[in-house]
């Protein structure tokens, strides 16, 4: 039997029935994530780890009070919590878990969390957050929000799947196949987040008429886009589309600007990403999906896709752009499915956005967000609205 | 006989020259290669570094061959550490090829007759499919080289020590050969040899398989050397060699301490920032180049191992020196799907 290391909240049976209840919006959570998101908002902590710092954002008070103001309904439904929420989120995107459990703490649930081994450091400045913020809060809170790290234990998890009213499987398709082998309370449901690919979009009219301070905050953005988790988060754009005709001039001065860019900020590719990409650009070469591949410097891998549908939906390095021109967002329809998350763009008119997201008719993508946002997390994730998934709703008639 | 006799010059030519051919050959029968030199540009070189290269985990994620299926007389197959295959394909002219060359370059210092032999290894190693492909690949192709073998492990993988005695006692006064992975010549060949007084004098050791484990106990290929010296064990030779070039090995000088090209063969080193060749003295990712593949296109192959070269034509054999420094680590990647494997 496995220890169970306790990372937050307080030690013991995380399967008993508890006594302790909590409201949607319940002030007393609403002001532990308020002092959270102080801690994380102070300048040492947020230049340290900047993503701690857009975490802290999401979690300031008006942003909360936003989100309980959503729950709410207008009509006789009455919400509640959901119940006991397990959340097994991904072992290396850090802040996952926090955006996770937050927003169901803040919807009333009973939470246990499930660190990974191999979180980081990142990981644990949040957990010292947590603690610290934890022992002048109420009690209630360390009783019903648990987060837990322990090893492969089939016996844990299978005790903490029935216990949930609702499971939180992120870390895709394997590990959503791996836990859903754990069966469920019969009332229960799980919320899944498998494996997703990712794209960003460039109209060649809107870099060409854009002065370069725009196009240079347009790839400062995309940069931080693609590099933050090695271009292998779930929302890191891999394929770059530039719609438009006659092209080449747009691609080259995007390159170019993505080098320099990538060298200023310091996205540095070491030897071992080097030789990955380069596998993985020739191995595209050699079954016909590129036409050619350029390899200006260790941080930029260039491609041209041969057709659309040829754009891999694997990870194929850190820094490695496959290239597509199509004439119209439209064009891309046809290629996206089920399994594509987010959209970046830029350069495009408000309508040619409104007509591809009304033509995709939901059967692909989830977020169509401007360059420098793909990782943005927001309440709205991966096509669910979360606070609403992590409420109940019961209706009253008279 | 050797195979180690061109100055560096006079081996560029030739090889520029048989290469440049190789590559045409093998874009004309391989069309995935074909593909690949078309997709990255490919113009005909004028030295040996600027010949096009191909990553060696290719062999693993594709079939490369340059032969139709019907003349494909042996497929070798190299189990890598997270279970990815290599996959290399001969035809029989290119098999036999390979063992020749193999033979010629070990000649060189074992001379033209084959001598008395102990494998320090165990037979049972042999049935053990698991770890066959690798290990039982190289002792077997070595064991050509030898007669009267004897395995230094038995079945249970201890020491044969009256075995060893007995052969020592038959063949120990003339020229043999002891063949083995280094760690187990470390480990199961020296030990022994010391504590029993096992004279070793007549011995020629070739042995291989990557320094890791003994680095791991704090031996150095320097201090192998010298403890080895200790029980007479004078003439010793590290090689370097992989599956994907099969049939080429890279040898060590009798002085030790670097390896060296056979004619038909050869090294860039290449920084991994800029990709192009590294000065001497300048570590780097070793790229293996060889006249040898003619039926898939492992001509040149850039490995993941890191290596240095230590001089030009100054060295027990003309051509360039090397050593193997270490292996790339792998890459990986963080993000969402990094999955909880050990979730389940």
């Amino acid at each position: 039997m496995t220890t169970i290391r306790y990372r937050f909240g307080a030690e013991g049976d995380l399967t008993a029935p508890s006594d302790d209840r909590l409201t949607v919006g319940d002030p007393r959570v609403i002001d532990f994530l308020g002092k959270l998101a102080r801690k994380l908002l102070v300048p040492a902590v947020a230049r340290r780890h900047p993503e701690l710092g857009s975490l802290g954002f999401f979690l300031r008070p008006a942003e909360l009070h936003r989100v309980v103001k959503h729950m709410q309904r207008d009509d006789d439904a009455i919400v509640f919590p959901r119940g006991n929420v397990f959340h097994v989120p991904p072992a290396n995107v850090d802040t996952i878990f926090v955006y996770s459990w937050a927003l169901s703490a803040l919807a009333g649930n009973h939470n246990v969390v499930r660190i990974s081994e191999r979180s980081a450091t990142a990981a644990d400045t949040i957990l010292g957050a947590l603690n610290e913020v934890l022992a002048d809060a109420d009690p209630v809170i360390g009783r019903t929000q648990r987060m837990i790290t322990y090893g492969r234990d089939d016996a844990v998890t299978g005790a903490l799947s029935k216990w949930a009213d609702l499971r939180v499987i992120w870390g895709g398709d394997s590990a959503v196949e791996a836990i859903r082998k754990h069966p469920l309370r019969p009332s229960a449901r799980d919320l899944t987040f498998p494996d997703r690919t990712s794209w960003a979009a460039l109209s060649a009219a809107g870099w060409r008429a854009a002065e370069p301070a725009r196009k240079r905050e347009a790839v400062l953005g995309f940069t931080n886009d693609a590099y933050w988790f090695d271009q292998a988060a779930c929302s890191s754009p891999r394929t770059v589309f530039i719609v438009g005709s006659d092209t080449g001039d747009v691609r080259e001065e995007f390159i170019e600007l993505l080098i320099e860019v990538s060298g200023q900020r310091g996205w540095e590719v070491d030897a071992a990403m080097a030789v990955e990409k380069r596998v993985n650009a020739y191995g595209l070469a050699a079954t016909g999906a590129i036409s050619s591949m350029e390899f200006p410097a260790n941080s930029v891998t260039a491609m041209s896709l041969v057709t659309v549908p040829d754009a891999p939906r694997r990870w194929i390095g850190a820094g490695a752009f496959p290239f597509a021109e199509v004439s119209s967002l439209l064009d891309l329809v046809p290629a996206m499915n089920r399994q594509d998350q987010t959209f970046s763009h830029f350069g495009f008119e408000a309508e040619e956005l409104r007509e591809f997201a009304q033509a995709l008719g939901g059967r692909g993508v989830d977020r169509i967000v401007p360059f420098g946002s793909a990782l943005t997390f927001g309440s709205i994730w991966d096509g669910y609205d979360l606070p609403r998934e992590f409420t109940r709703l019961t209706t009253l008639s008279l | 006989m050797s195979v180690f006799t061109l100055p560096q010059a006079a081996k560029e030519e030739v090889l520029l020259k048989e290469l440049s051919a190789l590559v045409e050959h093998h874009r004309e029968k391989c069309e995935p290669y074909e593909r690949i030199l078309a997709a990255s540009g490919y113009t005909p070189a004028d030295s040996i570094a600027g010949l096009p290269w191909l990553p060696v985990r290719l062999f693993k994620n594709l079939e490369l061959k340059s032969i139709p299926d019907d003349e494909i007389y042996k497929v070798l197959t190299s189990s890598g550490t997270t279970g990815e295959v290599s996959k290399i394909y001969l035809d029989k002219e290119s098999a036999a090829e390979q063992t020749r060359r193999l033979g010629a370059t070990v000649q060189s210092v074992l001379g033209p007759k084959r001598l008395p032999m102990i494998l320090v290894d165990t037979k049972a190693m042999l049935k053990d499919r698991k770890s066959f492909s690798a290990r039982g690949a190289g002792v077997l192709g070595m064991s050509n080289f030898g007669r009267n073998h004897v395995w230094a492990l038995d079945n249970e993988g201890h020491v044969d020590l009256p075995a060893l005695k007995e052969f020592l006692e038959k063949y120990g006064d003339e020229p043999f050969l002891i063949f083995g992975f280094t760690y187990l010549v470390w480990l199961h060949l020296y030990e022994v040899a010391r504590d029993n007084g096992l004279d070793l004098s007549n011995g020629i050791l070739i042995h291989s398989g990557g320094w890791k484990k003994l680095i791991d106990q704090a031996v150095s290929p320097e201090e192998f050397r010298a403890r080895l010296a200790g029980v007479g064990l004078t003439s010793v030779h590290n090689y370097y060699g992989m599956i994907e070039q099969i049939g080429t090995v890279f040898l060590e000088g009798k002085s030790g301490g670097s390896l060296y090209c056979p004619d038909f063969a050869d090294i860039v080193i290449r920084n991994p920032q800029t990709w192009e060749e590294q000065p001497v003295g300048e570590p780097g990712l070793i790229e293996v180049i060889s006249t040898l593949p003619t039926s898939y296109p492992g001509h040149i192959i850039l490995t993941e191992d890191l290596g240095v070269v230590h001089g030009v034509d100054d060295g027990d054999w003309p051509g360039k020196r090397f050593s193997v420094l270490g292996r790339l680590p792998r890459a990986e990647a963080r993000g969402c799907s990094d999955t909880y494997r050990e979730a389940a």
